[in-house]
């Protein structure tokens, strides 16, 4: 059974992408005839939308649907059900000179910068690609187009010459990037952009990524499975598990004031930098359930410390906390659970680790001689 | 404040107990067409029974080729070519193929992150384990599948009758992982070395086995070394940490030390791009420019081209990882930095 369509906390304007409803299911066949067994409910009735200019991140563990989710958006897979609208136009079955239109729209970063480029192609060869595909100005102005590129993402001109072998994964997401940008499109999906990368490497490249979204009033619909990096570029969170959006929030609400136990427990899981504050306890027994056969009732009761006999047989919905929150929670006692506060308040770095930190930075804004 | 060089690992570590590993000047050379590289390059450190000494760095540090010389697992044409390392007493460097076998897997044992490619896909689970107990532990052939199944429940498998007869793919990453940590245990090392034993693993799942390998130490009392790029995992399970950069440990202290009171600009670096959990930074601390390869390690600091810090001298002369507080020591010249400006 399905569940009702669920109400996306509802948008102010409207949005720039939403997603109503949306499913995907991937039949499994069995046996010689290739019978169709059942389905892989690898989305389940999920509404989300992005605003202009936002950062929406989604995040869960593997296997939520939090990709599959990314590759609705884009078009890159068709939608077994519930409908994707861009900029207001129901986009869930455009196809042709719609689709292309899209496209320039809608572009994407991928989690392995070196499984995204082609190798055989020189880097102003990959920038001037969707140019090229889409029929943007002439050879001049494309080499224009690269030279901006480049520089907009913290790349030297000389660059444009080499071959994607020749830089490190950091410049080769920062290559990713610029093709991303290079139609000027309102929406960009990463999809786990910074996950493969060194943790300076990845400070650099978030870094980036709101640089360029202040620069150019950009959207970006953000998968991740790493709440520090979330916190530090969303705006509104949804939290996925199993195929479904448990809860959405602003971010000061989503950090401060989880209510649903899964969101608390991925919170309490994270591996926290601060030796004073380890986990007493694993915040969470067992693993995720398969997606063929999800658990009926809420899909989180197998592994929920929270759980009672009514969450086994109704599934609960998304609803909203309070009007105007923007927060919504599907579990049936998301009132009642208690508080989870650990990152609440600001808690100030050490202050030997602060004062360096100060200086660091103070260094090299100002470059030694 | 007096600074004193040293040959060996700090003096203040020294554990009160021996060190179950010992490790002095240890030296890795692989022969390339650019010439020789060093991807260890003078690394000395020690554990104690019951301790754990987390090893972090990033990519290309040289973090897990320590942990394969430390094995003796080096692959040709790489060779560890000087120091020692030291294993309960006994010196490993230079120890032929079949006793360091002996000793692998004796009184040391390995898991690696992803534990798919480390399982032999078309044995059963059960049968993997029966196969580690035989190679080091005499039990009688009767014995052997309790043995296993008692293997899968000490580190917490569901059912472990039911798991011994299944194939590692019909397990989950977490169930396969702890089967790895089952086999490396059976054969009760004094020292497990965990190379990135969670990074493939979902949050959830790697905080449960974070809590095992806690558990099954204080059970068993055996040290371990713990590497990873993950400044979080070794806050959490680290009595010790070790920083590495470029082949070399940068900075090397008590776990409490390293974040409350970092000196390498390289740790203060690591630290600041760290996005944090409780506070909306507006901009992290980013390590400018990348991790020198091997063959075109720059001369004096090797962190000197990236370092905020650094000078005309730091570029000219290699910083000896000196003492700087009781138990902690750093390669810094400029350290502490607001001492140094």
């Amino acid at each position: 059974m399905t569940q009702p369509p669920r109400p996306d906390p509802i948008p102010a304007t409207t949005p720039l992408l939403e997603l109503r409803d949306v499913s995907k299911h991937y039949p499994v066949r069995r046996g010689l005839l290739r019978r169709e067994a059942g389905a892989v409910r690898a989305v389940d009735g999920v509404s989300l939308h992005v605003d202009p200019g936002e950062t929406l991140a989604v995040v869960g563990e593997s296997g939520c649907g939090k990709s599959t989710t990314a590759r609705l958006a884009l078009r890159l897979v068709p939608a077994s059900g519930g409908s994707i609208r861009f900029d207001g136009q129901d986009v869930t079955d455009a196809r042709g000179p719609a689709l292309r239109r899209l496209r320039r729209e809608m572009q994407v970063v991928f989690q392995d910068p070196f499984a995204s480029l082609n190798p055989r192609m020189s880097v102003a060869e990959i920038l001037a690609e969707p140019l090229l595909v889409h029929g943007v100005g002439d050879a001049g102005a494309r080499r224009e187009r690269v030279r901006d590129l480049l520089r907009l993402v913290d790349l030297a001109p000389y660059h444009a010459e080499r071959f994607p072998h020749e830089f490190s994964g950091g410049q080769r997401q920062r290559i990713g990037i610029a093709r991303a940008l290079a139609l000027s499109p309102r929406l960009i999906v990463c999809d786990e952009p910074v996950s493969a990368l060194d943790v300076s490497i990845q400070a650099q490249i978030v870094n980036l990524l709101k640089d360029l979204q202040r620069e150019l009033g950009l959207a970006f619909l953000f998968i991740s499975h790493g709440l520090a990096v979330v916190r530090h570029v969303a705006d509104r969170v949804a939290v996925m598990y199993l195929g479904q959006v448990v809860e959405t929030a602003p971010k000061a609400a989503l950090y401060g004031d989880p209510r649903h136990p899964y969101t608390q427990a991925l919170l309490a899981a994270a591996p926290e930098p601060d030796p004073a504050r380890r986990l007493a306890r694993t915040p969470l027994a067992g693993d995720v359930p398969s997606p063929l056969d999800p658990p009926g009732g809420c899909r989180f009761h197998t592994r929920c410390p929270a759980t009672q006999a009514h969450c086994r047989s109704e599934a609960p919905a998304l609803r909203p906390r309070a009007a105007g929150s923007g927060h919504a929670v599907a579990c049936h006692f998301a009132e009642s659970i208690p508080a989870f506060t650990r990152f609440r308040d600001p808690r100030p770095r050490p202050p030997r680790l602060q004062a360096r930190l100060a200086l660091y930075e103070a260094r090299r804004a100002a470059p030694t001689p | 404040m007096g600074v004193m060089t040293l040959a060996g690992p700090p003096p203040a570590l020294a554990p009160a107990a021996a060190p179950v590993l010992a490790v002095r000047d240890l030296v890795t050379t692989f022969e390339t067409p650019n010439g020789t590289i060093r991807p260890v390059d003078g690394v000395s450190l020690a554990v104690a029974p019951g301790r754990t000494l987390g090893i972090v760095g990033e990519s290309g540090c040289g973090k897990s080729m320590l942990s394969l010389s430390l094995m003796g697992l080096v692959p040709p044409p790489g060779r560890v070519a000087g120091g020692s390392v030291r294993l309960e007493g006994r010196e490993l460097v230079g120890l032929p193929a079949r006793a360091l076998r002996a000793v692998r897997g004796n009184r040391v044992a390995m898991i690696f992150q992803e534990p798919m490619t480390s399982l032999n896909p078309v044995h059963t689970v059960g049968g993997q384990i029966v196969e580690a107990i035989r190679a080091h532990r005499r039990v009688p052939a009767r014995r052997l599948r309790a043995e296993a199944v008692e293997a899968l429940r000490q580190v917490r498998i569901p059912a472990p009758e039911r798991r011994f007869d299944e194939y590692p793919h019909q397990l989950s990453g977490g169930m396969r992982q702890r089967v790895m940590i089952a086999m490396a245990l059976a054969c009760r090392p004094a020292l497990l070395i965990a190379d990135e034993p969670t990074t493939a693993l979902d949050v959830t799942i790697q905080a449960q086995i974070l809590d095992l390998l806690r558990d099954l130490q204080a059970e068993t009392g055996m040290a371990i070394v713990l590497i990873t790029h993950d400044l979080g995992v070794v806050a959490q399970v680290a009595d010790e940490v070790a920083v590495m950069y470029a082949g070399r440990i940068v900075e090397h202290a008590p776990v409490g030390a390293i974040f409350d009171d970092p000196q390498h600009p390289y740790t203060i670096g690591l630290l600041g791009s760290m996005p944090r959990m409780e506070e909306d930074v507006a901009r992290l601390v980013a390590i400018g420019g990348t991790v020198p390869p091997p063959f075109r390690l720059p001369p004096g600091c090797r962190f000197a081209p990236r370092c905020p810090f650094g000078d005309a001298a730091c570029r000219e002369r290699d910083p000896a990882l000196a003492a700087v507080a009781d138990g902690h020591a750093a390669a810094c010249r400029k350290a502490p930095v607001e001492a140094h400006p």
